[in-house]
């Protein structure tokens, strides 16, 4: 039988009735209640699917990491505790199923990049990377992603998950650290260098 | 950690392109079900005992089944292609048995028959020449070579003669 929402206080912030929504929907999937489980999906679907593409950069092996990830988390939820939050928790098994397959893979990899939304023609810094002050004024958007995406290959699997934690998808250094069970300090030098490596790989972009 | 940011700035702008990556339209439309379906997948192949662990370790060979699942008509060929190679490995034992290899190497003495002029053994002149080669070992099995001798239909036939060989 479905657990029932209890009412919260007419004040309660949306973002506390979220919490209180999820933490129900993690009960009811631990006992078995795909119906709550399909609710947190496609919560977190997209966060998933993009933090495990922009580590491989194809599209199908993030599609399959990330309907991996997601099973795998059903099955292992009976172990979830609440110490963490559950995104925190789903994260880590997306990051280490992702760091797992990139190791077995070595250095097969195959660029299969998704296209850029209609907004990437409309953002201003975007623009001024290609623009007639830069040496590389010919390379268009597309040439600029293929770049990007193949130097980001060159790093390795933790230094690129900190770059695409925290300057792709917005991360604080704090989650991060949790998502990638280290301390605060190993993703900050983790970020430094990996950006180093990054601004010498795609000098002729950004000056 | 201020001014290292700044020092990235350029780059860090030029990593938000990554956020304009995105999957195909309606990809995340049905990307929940999917996940539901392969748990329940999962969960009704873990009652199986065997065969769920055996679909959870090779889901290739659980999507291989499927196919039988929604085209009854492949399962249909399938099996009946099954069943003629079953069947047709059946009669081809029963008509073709395996040879001896032996037998290969030895050909049956043949009745001494007059009205048989290809083959003849002139179980005299075998033992002859057995006699004739008595330090020599021979065989027990007999090994026959074609000599030359008279055709009952003219000119040179072949006949067998046996030969005898010395072990060291």
């Amino acid at each position: 039988m479905a657990e029932p929402i209890q009412p919260l206080e007419p004040n309660a912030t949306s973002e506390l009735k979220q919490e209180v929504r999820e933490e129900v929907l993690v009960r009811r999937s631990r006992r078995g209640d795909l119906t709550a489980y399909d609710d947190l999906v496609k919560r977190y679907q997209e966060r998933i699917y993009a933090t495990i593409y922009h580590m491989t950069s194809n599209h199908e092996d993030a599609n399959d990491l990330a309907q991996e990830s997601f099973i795998k988390a059903f099955q292992v939820l009976p172990s979830f505790k609440g110490g963490s939050s559950f995104y925190t928790w789903l994260y880590r098994i997306a990051v280490n199923k992702t760091i797992n397959f990139l190791k077995q893979r070595k250095n097969r990899t195959h660029l299969s990049l998704n296209d850029l939304d209609f907004n990437a023609e409309h953002d201003p810094d975007l623009m001024a990377l290609i623009s007639e002050k830069t040496p590389r004024r010919e390379a268009g958007l597309t040439e600029l992603q293929e770049k990007l995406n193949a130097a980001l290959l060159k790093l390795s699997e933790p230094h690129r998950m900190v770059v695409v934690l925290h300057d792709v998808q917005g991360m604080s250094h704090e989650e991060i650290a949790k998502v990638m069970d280290c301390n605060i300090g190993t993703v900050r030098s983790r970020l430094f260098y990996a950006r180093q490596q990054l601004q010498s790989e795609l000098a002729d972009y950004l000056k | 950690m201020n001014e290292q940011d700044s020092n990235f700035e350029p780059l860090v702008k030029l990593l938000a392109l990554k956020r304009h990556e995105v999957p195909p339209p309606g990809y995340f439309n049905n990307f929940s079900r999917r996940v539901v379906e392969h748990i329940r997948h999962n969960e009704s192949a873990k009652g199986e005992g065997v065969l769920g662990t055996l679909f959870a370790e090779a889901p290739w060979l659980m999507k291989f089944v499927r196919i039988f699942d929604t085209r009854p008509a492949v399962a249909g060929s399938f099996a009946s292609v099954l069943f003629l190679l079953l069947v047709g490995v059946i009669v081809y034992t029963d008509f073709f048995p395996a040879n001896n290899p032996e037998s290969m190497l030895t050909v049956p003495p043949v009745e001494n028959n007059v009205s048989s002029p290809l083959v003849a053994v002139s179980h005299e002149f075998f033992d002859q020449s057995v006699a004739a080669s008595a330090d020599q070992v021979s065989s027990t099995n007999p090994v026959y070579t074609l000599g030359s001798a008279d055709s009952a239909f003219g000119g040179q036939g072949s006949m067998l003669q046996p030969v005898g060989f010395t072990i060291h």
